[in-house]
């Protein structure tokens, strides 16, 4: 964290400086109002008669402190601000460039929302309080001490009071910290329950109607409710505390100012009534600077903790790293799998994939089929490298995945995935997501494959049509056909349909097949489907159950000696005659 | 225009662009005509269009995003609450009359909470008065009467500070109870809304009505109202004081009044351009945050990497120059107030050390005009904060209301049914769900209790609108839906749904342990019932795999589960819930066929004596159907049994040959 700072030094060394500045012109005024009294006025040092000059020149002289004053603080602004932006900018940035190129075990196990708070909210945190460090604390401190200095150079009986009534603060705020630390803990958890209730209701009023449950949900929500108003009340009512009490410290100590100064003047011990009047107003400076300083020191945790959050980001390096591998191969789509097993990082005894041997030639399409569970998404994530397999070895084109540099290798491969995550920008960005330098005569051609082209230019803006938050305006099948033309847009030598088309209807389903094979007959394809119709015709299919291979070939191969695959290929048919 | 040519000209644009910073109106012109040809002719790539976009934007675009909001409160920065980017309501003194309706049930909190700030700003306004008198003493050598003098300010900051005390107890006490009352009711009212509000609203902006918005409002009620009222009478009290102290010097002591309501006024206006652009990049970067975390996976897949992050550092770039400017013009504020207060203390120490070197005043009055002086301006720099605060927490409210004054969900029957047969007739039923765009044609079908019947037809065909009909998640324009010959209009609603049970294709689960999840429907079902149904539905296996069993807590959005796992629990809580009528919408999509026939042999069992409506792609599902409806652009093109229509060799036929004979890959 510190080398961010640290790049912008100048800035945060000026900051303070200025500051400085202000601060001491801040403390100076008191000093000078304390001669227009005592020489000014009263004439103290001029046998009782006052001087009209002394007040108008140290009058002058104070208008000049608070220019000078008013120019440093606002140039200490400016360098404070261009300071924490800055690093908050580049600290925002090289954040997100780290959790682009985390790998997904590493994601989920940060959790998504709790990454995106991460750069949000965390960031912000920290921006505000270097802002606040480097302004705030330099500004409470110098009119901390500043102000017992000067005090002190009043006379030493007045630091005398101050030494006893500021054990008394601290000890006050150390308590009022203590008690209110763990609160805001609380006030967090409770009010992330209250919104994720929320959250679940609004998304899930459909479910909630169907079982008439409105009012049970209203009970529950005004319960969380009612707990977040609790605390939140609870830490209103130890502020509604803190004010009064620290007041009544600090009046307390004027008085005593105010008792001790009359008693040194009738004693004639060279106190003046302005040195009184400038005692009273750096009193209130010293202590107020003592409550703002407890109020950093709230900022301060809050900061820490997200310093700390940040860094776990920062420090978490990629598992999956880049190989060396960047040559052209001269085989195009070929896989090859050789004894690979796969257990997911967050369960490492369970194998998902156990022992796979596979060899798939260019240009062959393959369907993969098995139950949910037996391992088909996890075998073709294993490809892209998603994950790494924990035994055996991946090749594609001849070389094994790993000696990939990895944009070489995703170059190879384009994959659509089951949960079709679309951008909100346009249509036609969505789509040329995978190849840039792709011109809308591409974009209509692979949205013409995929089935898409006839409900895209249905809407008015065609192509150019925004797609609002991820898509919600658009049918689950529409989402699908447009993933899939970002898919084989891509022009890989290797195209990965991970259940994609489930939300298509049968018919446009075999349009989009038969499009496919004429237009892609060289590539590579890899189709994982629940559905026996959608492979029937591929060259080979594959037979996935509980991680093992239990069946390769044709569909007339398998169904005459595949156990499972004839399981399947009934349930499907209900054991019914085929019409034909 | 070839796409050499194209290129060409683009370049010429783009180098226009670089030398002049800016493209000239002739130039924009040519290339939105040129622009529009390559988009006819196909050269366009998705490059030229984000150079076109940047090179011929006049100025930078203020607007993005302006509609999104932010999404969740726990997510999303919400940005400084600074007075500046206080948004405007629309009608403001109806939301402040409603506003305060909420009050009324709070008057006797109001009264003291008034009282005691009476009292704060009576003790704060004499105490000065007090310190002069006794500086006076001081200077004038009466030290006899010191003592006296000293007590009595004791006495009053005692006072002033268990007032202040109450006041802050009060007032933290008023807020939250309004708070809660008004979150409730939110809740409750939203709660309540028909399904066609969820279904047109994203759920973003529900979401921040229910977290910033009355989060808005209430800070605003907590901080700003008694600090309104204190601060008020504070000035007035003040300015009495100080006339009464000493008329010149109070004279003089305006100015600083009338400096800061300038001050404020003018920053405030330059401010707001910069805070509210500000703004605007931020809700688009928090967006591009949100967005592409969540999408990682497709970032991965395309390697997109490196391009996302170079457009996230645009964006932050320009978000931290912006904010750079607002910051320093905000944080200027601070100083420049400071300076004001200090050149009232000038003005204090000048003018009234003069007055006293004339003798008109006394040095103890200088004091107290010290005190007054910081009394007066704070208030005033307060106020003027709270002015934008106010318009925020107006426009809050209004957002607030808004949800309110929504139409409830029409539960204006009464007729209840007890042990229904399960007969569900629909008669010419027409449907849209905008108006003049008809996604049901006079929908006629009559349902026999103890069927299972099965809607079958492309996407948009109007399979879940007849759904939505039935359960009454929207109410039908024309025709009627019978359930046992009783109209479902004049059924109470609890009572409709209580008798209809339903899987939806969009898995909800709660964020609770499965147990709860799956005795959703009656907490007093038995366990032996539980676990039972749910062996039926082919949960019990993987339930017991979980580390905690049927204890264990489904986490949000439920990535400890697979979708057809979710799915088979969806159901069990469906069978669990033991309608009459039970609808099935895609049910059972994500679950794979063997596992899904398995269901479908438990169906049947449950389903005994009960009539099933089914929605599915998979014409497997629904071969036993007693009666296959399919549909067509909201038309029912055919109906029979499985070999009728197969017979029939229309719509179904095709269909059913499409996925079984395969004209697959």
């Amino acid at each position: 964290m510190f080398k961010y700072v640290k790049r912008y030094w100048y800035y945060a060394l000026l900051a303070p400086i200025f500051m400085l500045g202000e601060v001491i012109m801040d403390l100076l005024q008191p000093n000078l109002l304390a001669r227009i009294i005592d020489d000014g006025v009263l004439g103290l040092n001029n046998s009782g008669v006052g001087d009209i000059n002394v007040v108008i020149n140290i009058g002058l002289l104070m208008i000049g402190t608070v220019i000078v004053g008013a120019v440093s603080g606002i140039l200490s602004g400016v360098f404070a601000q261009l300071c924490s932006q800055k690093f908050a900018n580049d600290l925002r940035v090289d954040s997100f460039k780290r959790v682009m190129n985390l790998s997904f075990e590493q994601t989920y196990e940060f959790s998504v929302g709790s990454l995106i708070t991460r750069i949000t909210n965390d960031i912000t945190q920290i921006q505000n309080f270097l802002g606040l460090l480097i302004r705030g604390f330099v500004r409470t401190l110098a009119l901390f001490i500043g102000g017992i200095i000067f005090m002190l150079m009043l006379d030493i009986s007045f630091g005398l009071i101050l030494f006893c009534s500021m054990p008394i603060v601290i000890v006050f705020i150390y308590l009022f910290l203590k008690k209110a630390r763990p609160q805001y803990k609380k006030l967090q958890e409770n009010l992330d329950k209250l919104n994720s209730i929320m959250q679940e209701d609004v998304s899930g009023a459909r479910v909630i109607k169907a079982y008439v449950k409105e009012k049970d949900e209203v009970n529950k929500f005004n319960k969380a409710s009612k707990n977040l108003s609790k605390i939140q009340f609870f830490v209103l009512k130890l502020f509604s505390y803190m004010n009064p009490i620290s007041n009544l410290i600090l009046n307390f100590t004027i008085v005593a100012v105010i008792y001790v100064g009359g008693i040194n003047i009738k004693l004639n011990s060279g106190i003046t009534t302005g040195d009184i009047m400038a005692a009273i107003t750096y009193t209130s400076m010293i202590l107020n600077a003592l409550l703002r300083m407890a109020n950093l020191f709230q900022v301060f945790s809050r900061a820490q903790v997200s310093v700390a959050r940040i860094n776990a980001v920062l420090n978490c390096l990629p598992v999956i790293s880049d190989g060396d591998f960047c040559e052209d191969t001269k085989i195009k789509g070929k896989i090859e799998l050789r004894n690979v097993s796969f257990a997911y990082p967050d369960s490492p005894s369970v194998n998902v994939l156990e022992n796979l041997n596979l060899v798939i030639n260019p240009g062959e399409t393959i369907g993969i089929l098995g139950s949910t569970g037996s391992g088909k998404s996890s075998l073709v994530n294993l490809l892209p490298r998603f994950y790494d397999c924990t035994k055996g070895e991946v090749l594609i084109d001849d070389v094994n995945v790993k000696e990939y540099k990895l944009d070489k290798l995703r170059s190879k491969i384009s994959i659509a995935l089951q949960k079709s995550e679309l951008f909100s920008t346009t249509i036609f960005e969505n789509i040329t997501w995978g190849r840039e330098d792709a011109t809308l005569g591409d974009v209509r051609k692979a949205a013409s494959i995929a089935q898409a082209s006839d409900f895209i230019e249905a809407k008015k803006d065609g192509y150019f049509t925004m797609i609002a938050e991820k898509g919600m305006s658009l049918s689950g099948g529409q989402k699908q056909r447009i993933n899939i033309a970002r898919c084989i847009l891509k022009e890989a030598s290797i195209i990965i349909f991970d259940d994609s088309t489930s939300a298509l209807d049968l018919k446009t389903e075999s349009l989009l097949y038969k499009e496919l094979k004429k237009n892609y007959s060289d590539t590579t394809k890899i189709i994982i489907t629940q559905r026996i119709a959608s492979i029937k015709d591929a060259n080979r299919i594959v037979v996935l159950d509980k991680g093992v291979i239990v069946g390769i070939g044709t569909h007339d191969e398998l169904l005459e000696k595949c156990v499972i695959y004839q399981e399947i290929y009934n349930s499907q048919l209900k054991g019914g005659v085929v019409h034909e | 225009m070839n796409k050499e040519e194209w290129i060409t000209l683009l370049d010429e644009f783009k180098l226009e662009y670089k030398t002049n910073g800016v493209l000239s109106k002739e130039s924009r012109e040519k290339l939105d005509k040129y622009k529009a040809i390559a988009i006819e002719e196909g050269y366009i790539t998705s490059k030229d269009l984000n150079d076109i976009s940047k090179i011929s934007s006049v100025v930078v675009n203020d607007k993005i995003n302006n509609d999104k909001k932010p999404l969740q409160a726990s997510f999303v920065n919400r940005g400084p609450r600074n007075f500046v980017d206080g948004e405007k309501a629309v009608d403001t003194k109806g939301t402040i009359n409603r506003l305060f309706s909420y009050f009324k049930s709070e008057v006797k909190l109001l009264v003291f909470l008034f009282i005691s700030i009476v009292l704060v700003v009576l003790c704060q306004v004499i105490v000065p008065r007090l310190q002069s008198n006794a500086i006076d003493y001081i200077d004038d050598r009466l030290f006899d009467k010191l003592p006296f003098a000293l007590l009595l300010m004791i006495l009053f900051f005692v006072i002033l500070s268990i007032f202040n005390f109450v006041q802050g107890l009060l007032s933290a006490k008023l807020s939250q109870n309004i708070v809660l009352k008004m979150r409730n009711d939110l809740f409750k009212k939203i709660i309540n809304l028909p399904i066609s509000y969820f279904d047109s609203n994203s759920h973003g902006d529900i979401m921040s009505r229910m977290t910033n918005d009355v989060d808005n409002v209430s800070n605003t009620l907590a901080q700003s109202l008694g600090s309104l009222f204190s601060g008020v009478l504070m000035i007035l009290g003040t300015v009495i004081m100080m006339v009464l102290t000493c008329a010149p010097l109070a004279a003089l002591s305006c100015i600083i009044v009338i400096l800061t309501v300038l001050v404020t006024k003018y920053l405030s206006k330059a401010m707001k351009k910069f805070f509210k652009r500000r703004q605007a990049l931020l809700g688009r970067l928090n967006g591009s945050v949100e967005e592409m975390v969540v999408g990682h996976k497709s970032v991965a897949a395309f390697s997109k990497e490196d391009k996302v992050v170079a457009e996230f550092e645009e964006i932050s770039c320009e978000l931290t120059k912006a904010g750079i400017i607002a910051e320093i013009l905000g944080g200027s504020m601070g100083p420049i107030m400071n300076c004001i207060n200090n050149i009232g203390f000038v003005i204090i120490a000048l003018f009234g050390g003069y007055f006293a070197y004339k003798g008109i005043i006394s040095v103890g009055v200088i004091s107290a005009f010290i005190i007054y002086a910081k009394q007066f301006s704070r208030p005033i720099n307060e106020i003027a904060q709270l002015y934008g605060q106010l318009q925020t927490a107006i426009a809050s409210s209004e957002r607030i209301f808004a949800v309110m004054d929504e139409e409830l969900e029409d539960n204006s029957g009464s007729i209840k049914l007890d042990n229904i047969e399960g007969l569900i007739e629909f008669k010419n039923v027409d449907f849209s769900y905008v108006v003049g765009h008809k996604v049901l044609h006079d929908f006629s079908l009559d349902i026999y209790s103890g069927h299972k019947v099965a809607l079958v037809g492309a996407t948009g065909s109007g399979k879940t609108t007849v759904v939505n009909l039935l359960m009454r998640f929207y109410n039908i324009q024309n025709g009627s839906i019978l359930i046992d010959g009783k109209n479902i209009m004049d059924i109470s609603l609890d009572n409709l749904r209580d008798n209809l049970g339903i899987v939806l294709q969009d898995t909800v689960l709660f964020n609770d342990t499965i147990r709860n999840n799956l005795k959703y429907a009656n907490s007093n079902i038995s366990d032996e019932e539980m676990y039972k149904a749910s062996k039926e539905c082919y949960c019990d296996t993987f339930i017991k795999q979980l580390k905690d069993g049927y204890d264990t807590v489904i986490s949000e959005g439920g990535s400890n589960l697979s979708q057809g796992q979710r799915q088979l629990l969806a159901i069990c809580r469906a069978f669990l819930a033991d309608p009459k009528i039970l609808i099935l919408d895609e049910a059972t999509s994500s679950v794979d066929t063997r596992t899904e026939k398995h269901i479908q042999d438990a169906m049947i069992k449950l389903m005994k004596n009960k009539t099933s409506l089914i929605i599915a792609h998979r014409l497997s599902t629904i071969l036993d159907a007693d009666l296959i409806v399919v549909m067509d652009n909201g038309r029912i093109v055919e109906m029979g049994n499985h070999e009728e229509l197969i017979r029939k060799n229309g719509k179904y036929a095709d269909l059913y040959s499409r996925q079984f004979a395969g004209e697959g890959i």
